[in-house]
């Protein structure tokens, strides 16, 4: 299982960073935590490169590193790191520059496998997009952005599963909303579901939501199936049967304590790009974090 | 669909939403390709007319790699019948380039010599440890060097200086005050206001020298720019600083422990290796070479000879210079100045010259006023979306076919594209104070547009006072 946790300054990534790095710790996932930096003109590379060199021979942070440190003693502070590594100052870390773009920084965790700090600099989407699709990761969790067209190209270019951390607050109690429905991937989806709610302990609210009131074959399987998977899991869960819009009554079922854990639309990319789906739209409605397993 | 899987037509359309520009200016030139020519244009200006229209789009929007540009530009010329393959590629290659990427492998050879730590003990020497002679005394410093050795290494060499003394001032290096504003500012104005200063100090001014002796108008050595230029540069130091000193009055006004805590570290380095005099004895020679012997062998042989200098007495390594020089830059530029000379060839630069004195002189009436605002507010404008070395490579040709005194127009021109004050895209060096973060795009207007209109004045008096008398 491979995690990536995209963060962007110490105000707003707090909790990107909790939730993200409890999942990872519960799955034993090797995790990479990416702050992407603001895009640098082309003209200006070579310059900003020879003072980041210039700054690193003065002990300054290179722009962006500071989010990283941040990071970095969060790491320490919630023993993430183990003890002899994390004596070490920040600064003593070497850089791996060997891919242009992506300054590593490597890690020894204690918990979970193995943690990378990288930095990248660019347009979010495409520096996210490039990091998935190079080295595979199976889930990326980001903070919630106000800009629709941000979620919209999250959802449609970034081939991993998705965690979207919108308004999550540490000290609620949360459950789990696990949308169900007949598709292929909802297997996958209630999988994902059952492995949160263990990392967190938390209960599950299985939801199915029928246009008409009408339930075919494969969504008395599916739910089926996840019941009895719950079961076996020991995971208190409640379910309940609703008729209407899904992505509503997803909404109105989650109001701000839930997680929400539902599979990718299965639409065609066009379809998506010009009339949305319902993962984006309960995205952009709900007011509770999502995951959206692909 | 159309057998191509999900992940297939996600991937194509990832490609075209990045990548709308492209398309976008491919259609363009398309249709513009079957638009019957202007009247006036020869028909191969027509096609120069849509090189530089896709070249601009592309340049501004960065939807494509800057090398990609100046390959397509390449290519276009020859595919759309302008020149043969021979003609560009000698068109392509010329002393300007020759200058740009021989300047930016010296800066690559000066800045690794490690004499970042040296410059910070001269300035902290002259300046004390009051804030607003500090402040005074990195504008002044970074204007003379970059004057000399390009505004971009003076740039990054000073950063480090600025931020550890901002560090040592107890202030935290992620989050902005009026003193790391004021600082960093002064760096990066102050590199602006150097670069116009020589030919060295700016690519864009040897695209222009470039010009001027390529269309046969005149050939403008070392010494005469500095001649033209140097005097705006000096007066122009001490006005910037006091715009910037109560544009952001830092509460700090005396930085004692912070300067002590600098010396110290500097002190550790020692005196001056004998590595460190060659290297700059060695740019002394360069700099001697360029005012006495530039009018027999060129600027840019001058700077290679300075790269072959440091490179055979080893005093920087192949890789280096490989790995921290902006060949981008090299090939833009390159192909830059090939379209600027075949808009001089085609008629293309006359034809747009006209039309800009045509519609410019129903605002102004008087043509003196509309060269004059043509060379200047326009340049200071442009420079300030699409980064001045651009702007003058192509508003260059334009400029030098509108008529007056080419000279004094195509230098006020350069001068011009020096007033990179209000966005982070404009020069180097506002990218490089930008990428800090302290920095934020709001803070260039504030100090910014005061600047810019005093540059403006300050040009508008030298040309008209000043420049009669030396030519």
């Amino acid at each position: 299982m491979k995690i990536l946790i995209a963060i962007s300054s110490k105000e707003f990534s707090g909790p990107t960073l909790d939730v993200g790095m409890n999942i990872s710790r519960a799955l034993n996932a090797t995790t990479t935590i990416v702050d992407v930096g603001e895009k640098i003109n082309e003209l200006s590379t070579k310059d900003i490169s020879i003072a980041n060199e210039l700054m690193d021979a003065w002990n300054i942070n290179r722009p962006g590193m500071d989010v990283l440190e941040w990071a970095y003693y969060y790491l320490i502070q919630n023993n993430f790191i183990i003890k002899e590594d994390s004596q070490r100052s920040f600064q003593d870390f070497i850089l791996d520059e060997s891919v242009s773009n992506r300054t590593e920084i490597h890690l020894d965790g204690a918990k979970i496998k193995k943690i990378n700090l990288i930095l990248r600099n660019g347009d979010i989407i495409n520096e996210l997009r490039e990091e998935v699709k190079i080295y595979n990761y199976d889930l990326t969790i980001i903070g919630s952005s106000s800009k629709r067209n941000l979620a919209h190209d999250f959802i449609q270019y970034i081939e991993s599963s998705i965690l979207i951390v919108n308004n999550f607050n540490l000290k609620k109690q949360y459950r789990i909303l696990l949308a169900v429905n007949g598709s292929k991937g909802t297997l996958k989806t209630i999988k994902y579901g059952v492995r949160v709610a263990q990392a967190f302990n938390i209960e599950i609210t299985l939801l199915t939501v029928s246009k008409n009131g009408h339930l075919g074959e494969k969504y008395k399987n599916a739910i089926n199936r996840a019941k009895k998977m719950l079961r076996r899991c020991s995971i208190n869960s409640s379910f309940i049967l609703e008729k209407g819009d899904p992505v509503k009554k997803i909404i109105d079922v989650a109001k701000d304590d839930h997680i929400i854990i539902m599979g990718a639309s299965n639409q065609s990319p066009l379809a998506k790009f010009f009339t949305g789906s319902k993962p984006l739209n309960v995205v952009e409605k709900s007011k509770c974090p999502i995951l959206i397993v692909k | 669909m159309l057998g191509f899987s999900a992940r297939t037509i996600s991937n194509i359309l990832f490609w075209v939403t990045r990548k709308k520009w492209l398309i976008l200016s491919f259609l363009l030139s398309l249709s513009f390709f079957y638009v019957p020519t202007p009247e006036g244009l020869t028909s191969s200006g027509h096609r120069v007319l849509i090189i530089v229209l896709v070249a601009l789009i592309l340049i501004i929007t960065e939807s494509i790699p800057l090398p990609a540009v100046a390959i397509l530009i390449i290519i276009m010329q020859v595919i759309l019948g302008i020149v043969s393959a021979d003609q560009v590629a000698s068109s392509f290659m010329s002393d300007a380039v020759f200058f740009i990427m021989g300047s930016l492998m010296l800066a690559v050879a000066i800045v690794s010599q490690g004499l970042d730590k040296r410059l910070a003990l001269i300035v902290i020497n002259l300046t004390g440890n009051k804030t607003w002679r500090i402040a005074l005394g990195f504008m002044l410093i970074s204007a003379i060097l970059s004057s000399f050795i390009g505004e971009h290494t003076v740039g990054a060499m000073m950063l480090p200086v600025a931020l550890t003394l901002i560090r040592n001032a107890g202030l935290k290096l992620n989050k902005a005050t009026n003193l790391s504003t004021l600082l960093l500012f002064s760096i990066a104005y102050g590199c602006a206001i150097g670069s116009i200063g020589t030919p060295s100090g700016g690519g864009r001014n040897i695209i222009m020298i470039g010009y001027l002796s390529e269309f046969g108008i005149a050939k403008i050595s070392y010494l005469e720019w500095m001649k033209y230029a140097y005097p705006l540069l000096l007066i122009e130091i001490p006005i910037a600083s006091v715009i910037l000193w109560y544009t952001f009055t830092p509460t700090k006004r005396i930085m004692d422990s912070s300067v002590r805590k600098l010396k110290v570290k500097v002190a550790k380095n020692g005196s001056l290796s004998s590595d460190q005099i060659l290297a700059i004895i060695i740019f002394l020679f360069i700099f001697l070479g360029w005012i006495f012997l530039s009018p027999y062998v060129g600027l840019g042989i001058i700077a290679l000879c300075g790269v072959f200098l440091y490179l055979s007495f080893g005093l920087i390594e192949w890789q280096q210079i490989n790995k921290n020089t902006n060949w981008a830059v090299v090939l833009l530029f390159g192909a830059a100045i090939s379209l600027g000379i075949q808009m001089k060839e085609t008629g293309t630069a006359f034809w747009l010259a006209g039309k800009t004195l045509d519609y410019l002189q129903l605002l102004f009436q008087d043509l003196e006023i509309v060269r004059w605002f043509t060379s200047v507010v326009i340049t200071g404008l442009l420079t300030n979306l699409l980064s001045s070395t651009a702007t003058v490579a192509v508003l260059g040709p334009i400029i030098l076919d509108m008529g007056g005194n080419p000279v004094s127009i195509g230098i006020m021109t350069s001068i011009a594209s020096a007033f990179s004050y209000l966005t982070v895209v404009a020069s180097p060096t506002c990218m490089i104070i930008h990428s800090t973060g302290l920095i934020t795009s709001s803070d260039y207007l504030k100090a910014g547009w005061k600047l810019f209109i005093i540059s403006i004045i300050l040009l508008f008096l030298i040309t008209k006072l000043y420049w009669p008398l030396i030519s």
